[in-house]
């Protein structure tokens, strides 16, 4: 028993980084109407720029990740300006193009800064405690916590304010959002700005219990694209939905199958809840 | 209060409308009259800003607005409400029409005015507020898409084709309420098929044919122009 409660945990908190790179992604489909395959590179910008904030300035875990995701929201909203802002007129292949070339150029980049190797982060959050006969470890407990407020606020930012609604509107009606008065190059900027933060967010939450390399965003990426397909395409609840869904699949399975096939749970996942559902569990509907 | 000089737009080589002119003075319904294609939309979408002449000006309350982005022209007053409604599906009814003082959105206090407002024009709203706007039938979408542009307290509200895929009775309450709205000091051009009941509440009118404007004059003109009744009114 005590096993399965340890692995509810890790998946809570492998869930809560799907989550959070689920997130940013969804948000960016809305405007962009393509998965953003560049969003894996900003994950990746991002742990590296917490890591090097600490190594090289020694500035404290947290304020490493402060500047982190206010950098790495600035690349992004630069993403928007120079690539995808230029095209919004083109078609989705176009898109998509770019976006790859954006993902090859900021990996190429993280190459020639960083260099390849592995890099380990350290976090002052390392002691372990127990709750309810469970090990846990600080990291991971801040891990979950962050996430969850994180998604609050995006939660109540979207519901309760009248610039986030307006990121809600202009997924579901471009025109009909430029039409009442909202300045769509504004609210496009918000949600790189935002998809960004959540992406450095999510990195430098979980590089201390993995490692820091230039390829870091692959697997993250692709297992954001399963979560976003498994939410449905834009779904906010979806994602959130889908990432947790992933965690627990992936530590359970860990477990209980073996963990050599941790990574691929996410894609059998994939193909079931496709056969059953194509559109996903939080659809939208056709229009 | 909006004038249209000579404007001319195009798709590529293809030239949506030419040499377009028209004058809309407050307080006024102004019609559009015309079949699919002839031109009405694109003039509508050129006066929001989601075209750019290629040549020409439109001038509202006498200053040029064809530089200003669509979010400055609403700001400006001039709301439009799109032929396919463009509503947000998954948003409710009153999200919607909260979207729609977007413009006004830090004056609290005359937002909740004005959806009150709109409910007492559209009481369905009031009833369905809670619901997802995609839910509705074709009659209340577009009564949300009108609450939705009178949200922003537009001086002038264009309408592109209200009273399209609607059964006869709804069609009637909705010219009803266009009425009411002008009535209550909106200026309103109306793009329409439904010749007969749109020159009914209009002042005047202008017959798009292919990208030109072919005929205009009062209402009275057009329902007594023989041209006109054969082709749009069929009477």
């Amino acid at each position: 028993m005590d096993v399965l409660f340890q692995q509810l945990f890790n998946g809570l908190t492998v869930g809560s980084v799907y989550s959070l790179v689920a997130l940013g992604l969804t948000l960016v489909y809305g405007i962009l109407h393509i998965p953003n395959f560049a969003h894996g590179a900003l994950y990746m910008v991002g742990a590296y720029i917490t890591y090097t904030m600490m190594t090289s300035l020694g500035l404290h875990y947290v304020f490493a990740i402060v500047v982190s995701i206010i950098s790495v929201g600035l690349i992004s909203v630069l993403m928007e300006r120079i690539v995808f802002h230029p095209l919004r007129d083109s078609t989705p292949i176009q898109h998509k193009v770019a976006a790859i070339g954006v993902l090859l150029f900021l990996e190429a980049l993280a190459h020639y800064i960083w260099g390849a190797d592995y890099q380990q982060m350290v976090t002052p959050y390392g002691q372990v405690i127990e709750v309810f006969g469970l090990t846990l470890t600080m990291q991971r407990i801040l891990i979950v916590v962050t996430a969850i407020v994180a998604m609050i606020l995006l939660y109540l930012f979207l519901k309760k304010t009248y610039t986030g609604a307006s990121i809600i509107a202009m997924a579901q009606n471009r025109e009909g959002a430029h039409l009442m008065g909202i300045n769509t190059n504004k609210v496009a900027m918000l949600t790189f700005f935002i998809a960004g933060v959540l992406a450095a967010l999510g990195a430098s939450l979980t590089s201390p219990i993995n490692l820091v390399f230039p390829s870091m965003g692959h697997l993250v990426i692709l297992k954001a694209f399963v979560i976003i397909i498994i939410g449905g395409m834009g779904s906010i609840p979806g994602a959130i939905l889908g990432g947790y869904i992933l965690g627990f699949s992936e530590s359970i399975g860990a477990t209980y199958i073996s963990s050599d096939y941790s990574d691929i749970i996410a894609f059998v996942l994939l193909i079931i809840i496709l056969t059953i559902k194509p559109q996903g569990i939080f659809a939208k509907g056709e229009a | 209060m909006l004038s249209l000089r000579d404007v001319s737009v195009q798709y590529g080589n293809y030239t949506a409308i030419q040499n377009i002119n028209i004058e809309v003075r407050s307080g006024e319904i102004v019609v559009l009259l015309g079949a699919n294609g002839a031109g009405k939309s694109t003039t509508f979408r050129t006066i929001s800003g989601l075209n750019k002449p290629a040549t020409g000006d439109i001038f509202f309350e006498g200053s040029s607005i064809c530089s200003l982005t669509p979010d400055k022209i609403v700001k400006a007053g001039i709301v439009q409400c799109a032929e396919d409604r463009k509503l947000f599906p998954e948003m409710s009814v009153q999200e919607n029409l909260m979207m729609g003082a977007y413009v006004h959105r830090r004056k609290k206090k005359e937002i909740k005015h004005t959806l009150e407002e709109v409910f007492e024009l559209f009481p369905i709203l009031h009833e369905k507020r809670n619901q997802a706007a995609g839910s509705l039938s074709g009659g209340q979408q577009q009564m949300l898409a009108i609450g939705r542009a009178l949200m922003s307290k537009p001086e002038l509200m264009l309408l592109d084709e209200p009273s399209i895929g609607l059964a006869p009775l709804i069609v009637e309450q909705m010219f009803e309420s266009i009425q009411q709205i002008n009535q209550d000091g909106t200026t309103i051009l109306l793009a329409e098929q439904n010749a007969h009941a749109a020159l009914s509440i209009a002042n005047k009118g202008y017959v798009y044919e292919n990208g030109n404007i072919v005929v205009e004059g009062s209402s009275k003109e057009l329902f007594a122009n023989e041209e006109v009744r054969k082709a749009y009114i069929g009477a």
